[in-house]
Order: C-alpha cells, then sequence, then structure tokens
C-alpha cells in the first residue's frame, strides 16, 4: 500500500506497524473486573461462567 | 462494530454479548440509551489494559487514515446507515472480537487489523453457536 506523505500525529498513532495477538485461552482475560453503565463492578470471567460470551472491543461507541 | 445490532441473534445462538469501551460508565450509559441496548453488558475500560490483554493493537496513521483504507470503512457501513460514534480515550486504539467458550477456550478471533476490520457478523454468530454447541 502505497505510505502517505508524513502528516503530524497528534494522536499516538503507532509508529510502525504492529500485529494483533489474541489469546489461545481468556485466563487472564478472566480476572479483569471493569465497570458497568451504573459503575457496578463486573469480573469479566462471569461473562462466560454460564455459556460462551461474544466480547466486542469498540473502538468508538457508535 | 455494529454486532449490538443483532443482539438477539446472539442470544438466541445460546450466547451472551457484550461491548467494552474506553470512556466512562456515563459513556456506557449514552451508548446504551442511544441503541436500546437495556439488558446488555456495556463495560468501560479507560486503562485499556483488557484491549492489550485481547491482543489489540494500536493503529499506525495509514492504517487509519489511508485513502483506501477509509473507503473500505465507508463501503462496509454504507448498507447499515451507520454514523460512526464520537471516539473516547486513545483514538488510535483499534478493538476486536473474541468468542469465548464456557470453559475459557478462545473459540474464534478477530481483532482489527485496521479502522475498517470488522468482522462479518454472519462468521461471528457461526462461531458463537458452535461454541454453544460445544459447551
Amino acid at each position: 500500500m502505497p505510505k502517505l506523505p508524513r502528516i503530524p500525529n497528534p494522536i499516538g498513532a503507532a509508529a510502525t506497524r504492529q500485529t494483533t495477538n489474541p489469546p489461545e485461552r481468556a485466563d487472564e482475560l478472566a480476572d479483569f473486573v471493569l465497570q458497568d453503565h451504573r459503575g457496578e463492578d463486573v469480573r469479566l470471567g462471569e461473562l462466560w461462567s454460564d455459556g460462551p460470551a461474544v466480547l466486542v472491543w469498540l473502538r468508538h461507541y457508535g | 462494530m455494529q454486532l449490538h445490532r443483532h443482539r438477539d441473534e446472539f442470544e438466541e445462538a445460546g450466547a451472551r454479548l457484550a461491548a467494552i469501551g474506553q470512556g466512562t460508565p456515563r459513556h456506557a450509559e449514552h451508548f446504551i440509551e442511544e441503541h436500546g441496548l437495556d439488558g446488555m453488558q456495556v463495560l468501560v475500560d479507560p486503562s485499556r489494559k483488557t484491549y492489550e490483554a485481547a491482543g489489540a493493537k494500536i493503529a499506525t496513521v495509514d492504517e487509519m487514515w489511508h485513502p483506501r483504507i477509509v473507503a473500505r470503512a465507508a463501503k462496509a457501513t454504507a448498507g447499515e446507515r451507520i454514523v460512526q460514534g464520537r471516539t473516547k480515550g486513545h483514538a488510535a486504539q483499534l478493538g476486536g472480537v473474541l468468542v469465548v467458550a464456557r470453559d475459557g477456550r478462545i473459540a474464534w478471533a478477530r481483532m482489527a487489523d485496521d479502522v475498517s476490520d470488522n468482522p462479518p457478523t454472519e462468521e461471528v454468530l457461526k462461531a458463537a453457536r458452535g461454541a454453544a454447541d460445544t459447551g
């Protein structure tokens, strides 16, 4: 792909192309505790304790 | 990423759909209200630690704004009347999707390679059904 002309990078874009690196298991993810829309803590592992979960990491709310 | 528009289909497939975004609980609440997602788990990760653990990457300028990628993103969303919402937090942080089986195995993964890289809904649904069928 042709490179764009060099432009300012005020948004913290990566300097070089990265690769994605999804895990094979969600063991590390399971222990993270995040807040929901009410500010209540949710342990990620709870999401798939009763069945599969589809986890979507959003780039933006839209 | 517009999978939340198909939440009912994921529930019918036996999978729980959850979204994780940057920002604050207020942003998540607004997202739920705007899209009618009552009952869906929408979480916030302003530290982006789960993004890193999920294997998401930070985009280069080319991966965000190259005309070819912008055109691909526009084409992908044209048929669904999608308008991109406001980006919160790190603007170059890309997202993605993991389907996690009940035993913690990652049954399917697609972390975005650039801003236009969104998996087809049917492909994710197929993975979710497969994970539900295998327990």
